[in-house]
């Protein structure tokens, strides 16, 4: 019955601890919010950096032309032996017949191009087959397998060795970027612990003499401690609302903009904090309310002494 | 019901706050402890309410030795003992309902026990009327009479008030020292710490003196023997 009564006082206190302390309990929030709106703000960069890089990824692929008397056995079969990679993503044969019509089709206006085309006896172009690789890091292997003595000698030409440059770069900018991001995010949320911490600590320390006076009528620890720990959990919580509430507008706003920038297709921005909205939620949950519940824990202690 | 015996208190790195020190204070006594600044009172006060542990020496209330009492026993002790300071000590964000019931609160007592005795305690010190307000809304001496309310609720065996007047004018310092005198009257032992020489003298109680940390003189009905 005891623990009932207490219990149910300690959340009053700490309700009441919320509401009387308005101002320094809005000082703590603005923080709070801030603190995971910067790291939001990251994640977000992050995300849409991410899918600008994937989308120029995508773009890389290696062609590879055969000799026009290839046969179609070997091009089959060039066709099956890098299909089976699990280095790569996608795979197209373009016929010599189908290279062709495209030929003719993208020259249709250029009337001597076509006229020159009809003077030869046979198709002078060869078939082609394109590859896409899951990462740009497994271009170099591809083209090493392309030298396959089943069919090396029917290569005419491959692409690959002209994109070297440009895939190496594209590689080395989007490990950068990803491992910037990580870096960036990190230091932002250490800053964001510290900033928090202290934030909790000006906080208490202003209710010091109220924290001797409280021990000077008897009351015992968790009488003391525990209000301020759940009056702090309630400043993040509502702190958390707050920064989901700017979140969901600024990404609403955001992304219709954004995606004109990526030609209409996906910006990232949506779809990534729809895909992990739980597991952000959640982390960002747990992060705040722990970091909260831990500062006002080790700060009050400190008046507890006497 | 207070016997301290031997009790030195020494301050890093040298200061001495008491010497040697012996009292006995008997049940339902009224003792005024007067002495200049620096001559222990505080110091005394604050080992009564296990605030600072002696160097050397023993404690005893109420037959419990608090000497080395844990930190998680404190809050017993203080529920037994009443507390009032010159500088009021109320909590400014509550009522002068809520300050009081506070302490009755943290004491884990029921919600029939606080409505019953706080209005109680604000009757006896004359707040029953301004029971919902705040602190700052009150005089210096009603805001002492809210600490002694408060001080009141466990019904404590000893009332320790310390300077409880310095911060009063005349007409609510006598005020407070006839609720002290009253609280007395019912039984408790009160022990007031004090340099207001007017006071003093005109309780004609038993007056312990102390100068640089020891008892200079211990009179059953004294008077303010420093000079001004």
């Amino acid at each position: 019955m005891m623990i009932i009564t207490s219990t149910g006082r300690i959340i009053a206190f700490a309700w009441k601890n919320f509401t009387r302390n308005a101002w320094i309990g809005l000082a703590t929030i603005v923080v709070l919010v801030l603190s995971t709106l910067s790291v939001n703000i990251l994640l977000g960069v992050n995300a849409v950096s991410d899918s600008a890089l994937h989308r120029l990824e995508d773009k890389i692929d290696v062609s590879v032309y055969f000799l026009p008397e290839t046969p179609p056995v070997i091009l089959d079969s060039a066709r099956a032996y890098m299909a089976s990679l699990p280095q790569t993503k996608e795979i197209d044969l373009l016929s010599s017949d189908q290279a062709l019509n495209d030929f003719k089709e993208r020259h249709k206006n250029d009337p001597k191009i076509l006229t020159a085309l009809g003077e030869l006896d046979k198709n002078p172009l060869g078939a082609s087959i394109i590859i896409k690789a899951k990462t740009t890091a497994d271009y170099p292997f591809l083209v090493e397998a392309l030298q396959n003595p089943q069919f090396a000698n029917y290569v005419e030409s491959k692409t690959y060795d002209d994109n070297a440059a440009a895939i190496q770069r594209v590689q080395q900018i989007s490990q950068s970027a990803r491992y910037f991001g990580i870096m960036l995010i990190a230091i932002f949320t250490i800053f964001s612990i510290l900033i928090v911490y202290n934030s909790i600590r000006i906080a208490i320390y202003t209710q010091r003499e109220e924290l001797g006076i409280m021990r000077l009528v008897g009351a015992g620890t968790a009488f003391v401690r525990l209000p301020l720990i759940l009056s702090g959990v309630l400043q993040a919580i509502l702190a958390l609302l707050i920064t989901a509430l700017i979140v969901m507008t600024a990404i609403a706003f955001l992304d219709p903009k954004l995606r004109s920038l990526f030609d209409g297709g996906d910006s990232g921005l949506q779809g990534y904090f729809l895909i992990n909205a739980w597991p952000l939620i959640g982390i960002q949950s747990a992060a705040i309310i722990l970091l909260v519940a831990l500062s006002s824990w080790a700060a009050a202690g400190k008046y507890l002494k006497k | 019901m207070i016997v301290l015996k031997r009790v030195s208190k020494v301050y890093p790195p040298d200061v001495h706050g008491l010497r040697d020190l012996s009292l006995h204070i008997k049940p339902g006594e009224f003792v005024s402890i007067v002495g200049t600044s620096g001559a222990g009172k505080t110091t005394l006060a604050k080992l009564l309410i296990a605030e600072e542990r002696p160097t050397r020496g023993t404690i005893e209330i109420g037959g419990w030795d608090i000497t080395n009492i844990k930190q998680r026993e404190v809050p017993l002790l203080r529920r037994q003992i009443g507390v009032i300071f010159q500088d009021f000590k109320l909590l400014q964000k509550k009522t002068v309902w809520e300050n009081v019931a506070f302490a009755l609160e943290v004491a884990g007592e029921t919600r029939r026990r606080i409505y019953d005795v706080v209005p109680h305690v604000l009757k006896i010190v004359g707040l029953d009327q301004k029971a919902h307000r705040f602190p700052q809304q009150l005089s210096g001496g009603e805001q002492q009479r809210v600490v002694i309310a408060r001080s009141l609720v466990h019904r404590p065996k000893i009332l320790l008030a310390d300077e409880p007047t310095g911060n009063l004018d005349t007409m609510n310092t006598r005020e407070i020292i006839d609720v002290l005198k009253k609280i007395n009257s019912f039984g408790s032992t009160v022990v007031l710490v004090t340099h207001n020489r007017e006071v003093v003298n005109a309780l004609r109680q038993r007056v312990i003196t102390l100068a640089e940390g020891r008892v200079i003189s211990d009179q059953a009905e004294g008077k303010y023997l420093l000079p001004s």
